[in-house]
């Protein structure tokens, strides 16, 4: 029974075309260990190396996303003479399917947050490169967006990097939380 | 100025600051876990010691196979400092990339673009 079910979530992941999925608290750690079993994965496959490095960047952007934004969080315990740290919950795949590569990254965010996101993304995903381009420049020499730990520049990184779009979408949860899905194809 | 010197890791470049000769490098990968720990002290000694400069010859060599985009913050916040500077001395900023990146070439082109006052050099190999 027990591998029965589980050979039926895997049959579930394969008709995907999902090859690594992780469910859990996203850390540094993980990134650099999925990071490099992704690159090798991709090197005996003999991946094109533009779109190697394609797929690679949305996991880094994708994951620090899940690190950085994840409202699914393990608060912190004071250890001694340590720091606080967090644990964010989020679920990655990465896959591919038809022809492209993907990659897709799903968390909780605060209900608050969503029409911000959205408008975000939206406006991303309606962007041709030129004006995307435009967009990058004009992020990495602005200030720093309020509520971001890292550059803020992830998403329009993400669009640049995927030649095949990018689908995103949102479900409100409850009164507080919304769960957010972004998948990116190259 | 003390030089500096980094090894790199797998997420993180080689730095090589040579105050000394004005030698600047930065290789290898960059997706650190917090960019402004990995890069503020060594950006900021860079910034105190050529801002102080002129009519020197300064060069930076950036050689990055991958960067994410909070290291493309940094980056960009390089470029400008070295036009800046570049004002009062003479300064050469090299992009080296593999011949076959698209993507680092693409990157390079972009922010040498901005370049006004220093010499910017695509340096495929």
């Amino acid at each position: 029974m027990l591998a029965k079910q589980v050979l039926q979530f895997r049959e579930l992941l394969f008709q995907e075309g999902i090859l690594f999925c992780y469910s859990g608290y996203m850390t540094e750690d993980i990134l650099s260990s999925i990071g490099s079993t992704l690159k090798q994965k991709m090197a005996m496959d003999k991946t094109d190396k533009k779109v190697a490095r394609g797929v690679f960047t949305l996991f880094v952007e994708q994951v620090q996303n899940v690190i950085r934004y994840s409202s699914e969080v393990e608060p912190g315990r004071c250890g001694h003479g340590q720091a606080d740290v967090e644990l964010r919950y989020g679920l990655l795949t990465i896959g591919q399917k038809e022809g492209r590569h993907f990659v897709s990254c799903a968390n909780m965010i605060a209900r608050r947050d969503v029409e911000r996101l959205r408008g975000n993304l939206t406006k991303i995903q309606g962007m041709d490169r030129e004006q995307l381009k435009a967009l990058h420049k004009e992020v990495l020499r602005g200030a720093t967006p309020e509520g971001s730990k890292g550059a803020g520049v992830g998403f329009v990184d993400i669009a640049r990097q995927a030649t095949h779009g990018f689908q995103f979408d949102f479900h409100d949860v409850n009164d507080d939380y919304a769960y957010f899905c972004l998948k990116a194809y190259i | 100025m003390e030089n500096i010197h980094v090894e790199a890791t797998e997420r993180t470049p080689q730095i090589e600051f040579d105050f000394g000769q004005n030698i600047f490098a930065l290789r290898g990968e960059s997706y650190p876990e917090d960019v402004a720990e990995f890069y503020g002290p060594k950006v900021r000694a860079l910034a105190a010691h050529i801002g102080a400069l002129s009519g020197a010859r300064i060069e930076f060599h950036f050689e990055l196979i991958y960067f994410n985009s909070s290291s493309a913050k940094v980056l960009i916040g390089l470029f400008d400092l070295l036009d800046e500077v570049a004002e009062n001395n003479q300064v050469e900023i090299q992009w080296h990339f593999e011949a076959d990146d698209a993507n680092m070439q693409e990157l390079g082109e972009e922010f040498g673009e901005d370049v006004h006052h220093a010499t910017f050099r695509m340096m495929p190999r």
